[in-house]
């Protein structure tokens, strides 16, 4: 490899923020260039795996993408100390922005779903948040024009499976107990009319469904790479080395919604 | 005790009349654009006008949701809308997007602020930031518990309105794409095709684990045993969910809950009108229906496990259109025939059962079965009726 295309390389991966399933993963992910790094944090997070605070390394960003019910806000407020080591936090609940947005700690908006307009992102950029996560499940012109419209620099997911669903509800749980099954908190959900997985985790906190293929946006890379703060990949079971393969080109995953642009009028429906 | 209302459903300006007529203190709609229910009939700006007069001439409220999660496309026109919805005096928006609200601030558009259920508030610093934002009033996830409840009242003062009766979601709301990926329908602008009520194969490494189809449809919302405990937690407006349900539905709904309400606040509650009130909204609805999250975290008697499993209800028999000297007139909406014994039950009037012993066409030669819908028949009824008063099968005694 010749000495620009490493240079572009490590450009690329020194944008990327990744969650961390295992704290051994860090410094696999240094050696190739990555450096930014996202823990969910146990009891204020779902979905993902999450470690307690304790075990968080400092400098990184902590991702906190539970809708907060009483006790979860009480017990955060009581715990915003231990936060100000971290880089920043990506809050989904704005109770989480109300109780933070004093302490200095940079604070990304990640309303799951709902970052679909500049004028909603920007609101937040304004008032606080020092960034947001764009949501998935918008055409590549909407991406467009957010991210050349925004007031600060966003956080574009480029690889994950997307989160479609979150229930409060213990829905596995439910249907083992009725059906008198083993317990199980992890399921494939197959929709055989429209041929869609989903993969359904669940916990304390609820269920958490993800569409079960990845999308792969890193083909956005270029293009945005020097307007966006970060590219966020979403690792649930992908290695280090798959990772780096897909992020240097790997054909892989799907489009989402790129090249999809969602209806909801029927008359719209062709 | 804090004001209480009632807040109603209503797709239509016919339907705005029966839920005010059978008790409602407010209702809620929604225009064609911005609004959740895309596909329901909806209102157009002259008859949100017609709605807002109706309603401020009976003293009562008229909310209109600018629900949707807008795309940038979607504020198209937006302003002009707000600015009209404020010209014609609604009572307040029902809306989700901060942009929305922020529009509103920045315009210095004269309107209320309720925040929609769609936001998900679970905590008093989640309310704390939308009344930051100018919001009067937030419509509570259906997740909310009986403590946070409590905690958003006391902490924040704000309006507390939350849904007592009707659909579920299985997500939380707005927190849900399954339509975006089945159907490539958007559930957070109004299109969703509900494929949480589908039946899924469950499967674990490319296996069936059972051959009985997953489904996770929730039962039905009925807060009939906590209506007492929510007014004591400080709830304000006790809302009923469907936008697009019938005028029986809606009216037998609203009755039930107008008629628990005040005899709460009366302190003439039993124990009897409380099952009377279980077994009527089990049998209007075709779906079950059960108390939530309030009091506890749902679990499996809270949602079905076959799919769809619902039932077509055919007990609305007829709609009162006159009453005098002893004989209602009644349009037919489903059949019945001499010997059923009914009901009849309005807004001002009890509920009293009737076996029907005669039944007159419209040109009064005698008849023994109702079977065209909306033909008009009579009745000798010796107790008075109203005008829009209904006829349904007796299943229940009073």
């Amino acid at each position: 490899m010749d000495y620009q295309l490493v240079l572009e390389s490590l450009m690329k991966m020194s944008k990327i923020l990744i969650n961390i399933n295992e704290l051994s993963e860090i410094e696999k992910y240094r050696k190739i260039g990555i450096s930014n790094f996202l823990f969910a944090v146990k009891d204020y997070s779902i979905g993902y795996e999450a470690f307690d605070l304790k075990d968080i390394p400092d400098d990184v960003y902590v991702y906190l993408n539970r809708v907060m019910d009483t006790d979860a806000i009480d017990s955060l407020k009581k715990r915003i100390d231990e936060f100000k080591r971290f880089k920043g936090i990506i809050f989904e609940d704005v109770g989480v922005f109300n109780i933070f947005k004093s302490t200095g700690i940079p604070l990304i908006w990640n309303q799951v779903h709902f970052a679909v307009n500049y004028n909603s992102i920007n609101f937040h950029l304004k008032n606080g948040s020092a960034s947001a996560v764009i949501s998935n499940e918008i055409t590549e012109t909407e991406i467009d024009e957010i991210i050349n419209n925004s007031v600060k620099p966003l956080i574009l997911p480029v690889l994950a499976k997307n989160n479609i669903m979150y229930s409060r509800r213990t829905l596995l749980t439910n249907f083992n107990k009725y059906n008198g099954l083993d317990e199980k908190k992890e399921a494939i959900l197959n929709e055989k009319i429209t041929n869609n997985k989903f993969l359904a985790k669940e916990t304390e906190y609820g269920t958490f469904i993800f569409n079960n293929e990845y999308f792969n946006y890193t083909k956005l890379i270029p293009k945005y790479e020097d307007k966006v703060l970060y590219f966020l990949v979403l690792n649930l079971d992908l290695s280090v080395e798959e990772i780096n393969n897909i992020l240097n080109g790997k054909k892989f995953g799907n489009d989402g919604f790129l090249n999809k642009k969602t209806v909801f009028k029927l008359e719209d429906y062709k | 005790m804090e004001n209480i209302e009632l807040l109603a459903p209503a797709g239509s300006l016919e339907k705005i009349k029966y839920a005010f007529m059978y008790g409602a203190d407010a209702v809620y709609f929604g225009y064609k654009d911005y609004s959740l229910r895309a596909n329901a009939k909806n209102l157009s700006r002259e008859e949100i006008k017609e709605a807002v007069l109706y309603a401020h001439n009976l003293g009562k409220k008229v909310y209109v949701t600018v629900n949707i999660v807008f795309h940038n496309e979607d504020f198209k026109g937006l302003i002009d809308y707000l600015k009209y919805l404020s010209e014609v005096h609604v009572d307040a928006i029902i809306t989700s997007d901060v942009a929305v609200m922020n529009i509103i601030n920045e315009e210095k558009i004269d309107l209320c602020i309720h925040v929609s259920t769609q936001a998900s508030i679970l905590n008093y610093e989640a309310a704390k930031f939308y009344k930051n934002l100018g919001a009067t009033r937030v419509v509570l996830a259906r997740e909310a518990s009986r403590k946070d409840i409590k905690r958003i009242k006391d902490e924040t003062g704000l309006e507390i309105e939350c849904f007592i009766h009707g659909a579920m979601c299985t997500s939380i709301s707005g927190r849900c794409v399954l339509s975006n990926y089945c159907t490539n329908r958007d559930s957070n602008r109004g299109g969703c095709a509900q494929i949480c009520r589908w039946t899924f194969d469950y499967e674990d490494n490319g296996k069936l684990i059972t051959d009985k189809p997953f489904s996770m449809t929730p039962k039905d919302l009925n807060m009939v045993p906590f209506i007492k405990d929510m007014m004591d937690v400080g709830v304000n407006s006790f809302k009923i969910e469907g936008r697009m349900r019938s005028i029986y539905y809606v009216s037998t709904v609203i009755l039930i809950y107008r008629r628990l309400i005040d005899k709460i606040l009366n302190n003439t509650l039993t124990e009897e009108y409380q099952r009377y009130a279980l077994n009527i909204l089990n049998r209007v609805a075709n779906r079950e229906s059960t108390p939530q999250f309030f009091d506890k975290l749902p679990g499996v008697e809270e949602q079905y496990y076959l799919g769809r499993d619902e039932v077509s209800n055919q007990d609305f028999l007829g709609l009162v259109i006159d009453y005098k000297d002893g004989i209602a007139t009644i349009e037919e909406r489903n059949y019945f025939k001499i010997g059923d014994n009914v009901q009849f039950f309005g807004s001002e009037t009890e509920t009293k059962n009737y076996k029907i012993e005669e039944i007159f066409d419209e040109f009064d030669n005698q008849i023994n079965e109702a079977n065209h819908p909306q033909m008009i028949v009579k009745l000798h009824v010796p107790f008075e009726l109203k005008k829009y008063d209904m006829m349904r099968l007796k299943v229940f005694d009073i």
